[in-house]
């Protein structure tokens, strides 16, 4: 045991010098990390500006001009064009101008002051799921609290009392609780996805590199030989200052997600940190498994940076895993990414108990058997010269 | 005389250096995966990722307090819908709080006790509604579901109860219902999720392939003195031209082969929007190419190391697709970040793209953004000259010195002198 320490660090006093001597290992520790960090803050810290529409007024009269300027005093949607006809309104879609068209039908005013139902449609572009969603909110709640307006005015005039007529209005009222996210904020649970994947992607080229290298370059028996034979030993120690470094830039991850972007942060720190320090080991787990398969710096790099950016996609933030294909749905399982983000939902945003986090972490801790599998060819890799050398 | 021998020597060695950028990407794992195969397997996993496009049955949780028929026939048309359903039936706020971080459920609604009675009173009813925004689109259809199953109920009892004091049907409809609110989404009428993405996710992994494809091949040239190996006999070096025509005719002989068979077959088997001009789109993307290329051969010039472009670039592709304007609105990007991004050919063209597909928007209207591409062709274009240029010549220069300093250890001092003086 004590020889194993001394092996241990023994490759890892080896690889800090390597890393000091070879500016692409600071340049992915540390220097791409945090210029990827700096533009997703600003990114994120950045609030939405206003969405573009148009509107088609073909009332144009008091009551349809109150209602456009309703619209235009939300939060997401801006009324930058007043149009004459549909045409224009099409053609300022197709010149990516506007992303909505506001069309209040004539007589809007007349049917609404006589007792006669009115129409108002919203044209949607449909082309961004996002922006679309965004929109139609808004549109429907501003056009929705005018309705009710009219509805209370018309029931007072007959008569009836504020309260009378706002039960009359309203039968059934919802609260409208948002459990987690309350603010309904796109960017506080797509900046932490966003600056994990970035570590994921810099963890799985270095751990790949720094083996990679060696057997590029010939080295790797004078690394084996550094452990004194043991690959425990020669693994642990170079993978040991990656680990490190990581570790440290999932805190500055965590400070930048919490502190700058000021996404909520309910539950188990402690929680949060572990799970970090495991989804780092899990991907460098994964780097050793592509090197030791492909035995080539480049294959490997270039099969493990492919791998490594499917993870977004499939860690279901965006579009939920539930409403994949069952198939794809397994295909999600491949990466920590997703157990990662599933821990980091339930504790920082849904504030769940540590304990509902564990099997996921367990998940997390499965990435390590490819690894350990392909540790004996890993030793051989290292101390067969036909093995080094290719390109 | 002498143009003719400088054109069939420009023919002679883009001919070499097409044939060896051919051997070189199709001898080389590495440069296929990422040249060639990146863009069929990301095409299709991603497709298949976002094959069912839209979600639909999201498990929801009800408190049902009241136990009445009332609330019986508002819970059942939580069910009516085709993006939700009742899961389970929780006996309290607890039981349904554990259901919601087992992931059983995505949504709570709470009935309280007197519902039936104070809609029967002629009250107003309160129900709690409980929905989680850590997955949007899962909470953007819990929401729009029960939110119009409430307001539908509401309106029926609104109704009633004008019917019931004695206003006329019809009366009584526009009084509940005094402005109606229709929406229509033009171009992807069911919000399919692959359909609003796919289109920009390929587009953009068009440009992270070839650049750092390119940039693979750039660093084997450098990393195998390449520049030396293929000049022709009797030449000091290379000719810039045939260097930078040579590589670039064959990226995008590649590129036009995969790229038309995902637009056209690929396209067709997941069903993406294809409303454009056939020739709007040869329009957009021909120079979309050559920029995306153009710009790779210059960078490629930076790389000494064959690996070093891969771990140089790839981080660039999740931001890259980030400033598309895809995953996050560009209204909520800051505009001098929104400005920078525009140094890439992606930024003009996923959005003329999806302009082009979805809408059918012609020539005309993507004209600012073809213009653009075609400045970038140029630019880049000759960015790549100088750049191929200035290493051909470093190259050259690097191989004199080591003549020379070869010729110094066997010639006499004075003639060295000599020399270095000249």
């Amino acid at each position: 045991m004590k020889s194993f320490i001394h092996n241990t660090y023994a490759v890892f006093r080896r690889e800090v010098h390597r890393i000091f001597h070879w500016k692409i290992y600071l340049l992915l520790m540390f220097v791409l990390p945090a210029i990827s960090f700096f533009l997703f803050s600003v990114i994120f810290h950045n609030s939405l500006d206003s969405l573009p529409i148009a509107v088609l007024d073909q009332d144009n009269t008091p009551l349809s001009r109150q209602l456009v300027s309703m619209v235009d005093e939300t939060p997401t949607a801006l009324v930058a064009y007043e149009i004459q006809d549909m045409e224009e309104g099409m053609a300022l879609m197709r010149q990516g101008k506007i992303y909505a068209i506001l069309q209040i039908p004539a007589l809007f005013e007349k049917n609404v002051m006589g007792n006669t139902q009115a129409k108002v449609v919203f044209y949607n572009s449909g082309c961004n799921i996002t922006i679309n969603g965004l929109l139609e909110k808004d549109v429907q709640t501003t056009v929705r609290t005018f309705s009710t307006g009219i509805q209370l005015q018309l029931l007072q005039s007959q008569g009836l009392t504020a309260r009378q007529a706002m039960a009359l209005a309203l039968p059934i009222n919802f609260d409208k609780h948002i459990l987690f996210n309350p603010y309904i904020n796109y960017s506080y649970y797509l900046a932490p996805c966003f600056l994990a994947m970035m570590l994921l992607i810099f963890t799985v080229l270095l751990t790949v590199y720094a083996i990679g290298t060696e057997l590029k370059f010939g080295s790797a028996r004078e690394w084996l030989d550094t452990a004194d034979g043991s690959i425990m030993a020669a693994l642990l120690g170079k993978l040991l200052p990656t680990t490190i470094a990581m570790s440290l830039m999932t805190m500055i991850m965590y400070v930048v997600v919490f502190k700058i972007i000021g996404a909520p942060m309910n539950g188990s720190a402690a929680m949060l940190i572990l799970s970090a320090l495991v989804f780092v080991i899990s991907y460098q787990a994964i780097g050793i498994f592509f090197i030791a398969v492909f035995d080539n710096l480049r294959l490997a790099l270039s099969f493990g940076g492919g791998y490594s950016v499917l993870a977004f996609t499939f860690s279901g933030l965006t579009f939920p895993i539930m409403a994949m294909y069952p198939a794809m749905q397994w295909f999600s399982y491949l990466f920590p990414f997703t157990f990662y983000m599933r821990i980091y939902v339930d504790i920082a945003m849904r504030g769940a108990p540590a304990m509902f986090a564990m099997a996921d972490l367990a998940c997390m801790f499965l990435f390590l058997i490819p690894a350990i599998v392909m540790m004996p060819r890993l030793r051989k890799l290292c101390s067969d010269e036909k093995y080094w050398g290719k390109l | 005389m002498k143009l003719k021998k400088y054109i069939s020597l420009y023919i002679k060695e883009t001919a070499a250096v097409m044939r060896n950028e051919y051997r070189e990407i199709f001898s080389d794992g590495g440069v296929m995966l990422i040249m060639i195969f990146a863009l069929f397997i990301y095409a299709t996993l991603y497709g298949l990722a976002y094959g069912n496009q839209v979600l639909r049955n999201v498990p929801l949780g009800v408190i049902d307090n009241s136990k009445t028929t009332s609330s019986r026939m508002l819970i059942d048309s939580f069910n009516a819908g085709p993006n939700t359903y009742v899961a389970y039936e929780a006996a309290d706020m607890e039981e349904a709080k554990r259901l919601f971080y087992e992931r059983d459920i995505y949504g709570i609604v709470y009935i309280p006790e007197d519902y039936e009675r104070k809609l029967e009173g002629g009250l107003q009813a309160n129900v709690g509604l409980y929905c989680d925004a850590s997955y949007f689109l899962m909470y953007r259809q819990v929401f729009q579901e029960i939110v119009g199953a409430i307001t539908t109920k509401g309106a029926m009892v609104e109704f009633q109860r004008l019917v019931a004091k004695g206003i006329n049907t019809y009366q009584a409809k526009n009084v509940s219902q005094p402005v109606i609110y229709q929406s229509h989404n033009m171009f992807n009428p069911y919000l399919g999720y692959g359909t609003f993405v796919m289109p920009a996710i390929i587009i953009v992994i068009i440009q992270q392939t070839l650049l750092i494809g390119i940039g693979m091949i750039g660093g084997t040239w450098r990393e195998f003195n390449l520049y030396h190996k293929l000049t022709p006999h009797g030449q000091a070096r290379m000719s810039t031209i045939p260097v930078v025509l040579g590589k670039a005719l064959t990226y995008f002989s590649i590129y036009a082969v995969s790229v038309s068979y995902i637009l056209t077959i690929h396209y067709h088997l997941y069903g993406y929007p294809m409303n454009g001009n056939p020739l709007t789109v040869i329009a957009l993307i021909l120079p979309y190419l050559l920029a995306c290329i153009f710009m790779g051969i210059a960078i490629s010039t930076l790389f000494t190391k064959r690996e070093n472009s891969i771990l140089w670039m790839l981080w660039s592709s999740i931001i890259i697709l980030l400033l598309s304007g895809i995953s996050y609105p560009k209204e909520a990007i800051p505009e001098w970040l929104f400005t920078i991004g525009k140094i890439f050919p992606s930024s003009h063209a996923v959005e003329a793209f999806i302009r082009v597909q979805d809408m059918g928007a012609t020539i005309d209207d993507i004209m600012p953004q073809i213009a653009a591409l075609w400045q970038q062709v140029f630019i880049y274009g000759g960015l790549a000259l100088i750049a191929i240029h200035f290493i051909l010549n470093q190259e050259l220069s690097e191989r004199i010195r080591n003549k020379v300093a070869k010729m110094a250890k066997s010639v006499p001092h004075k003639i060295v002198r000599k020399i270095k003086k000249a």
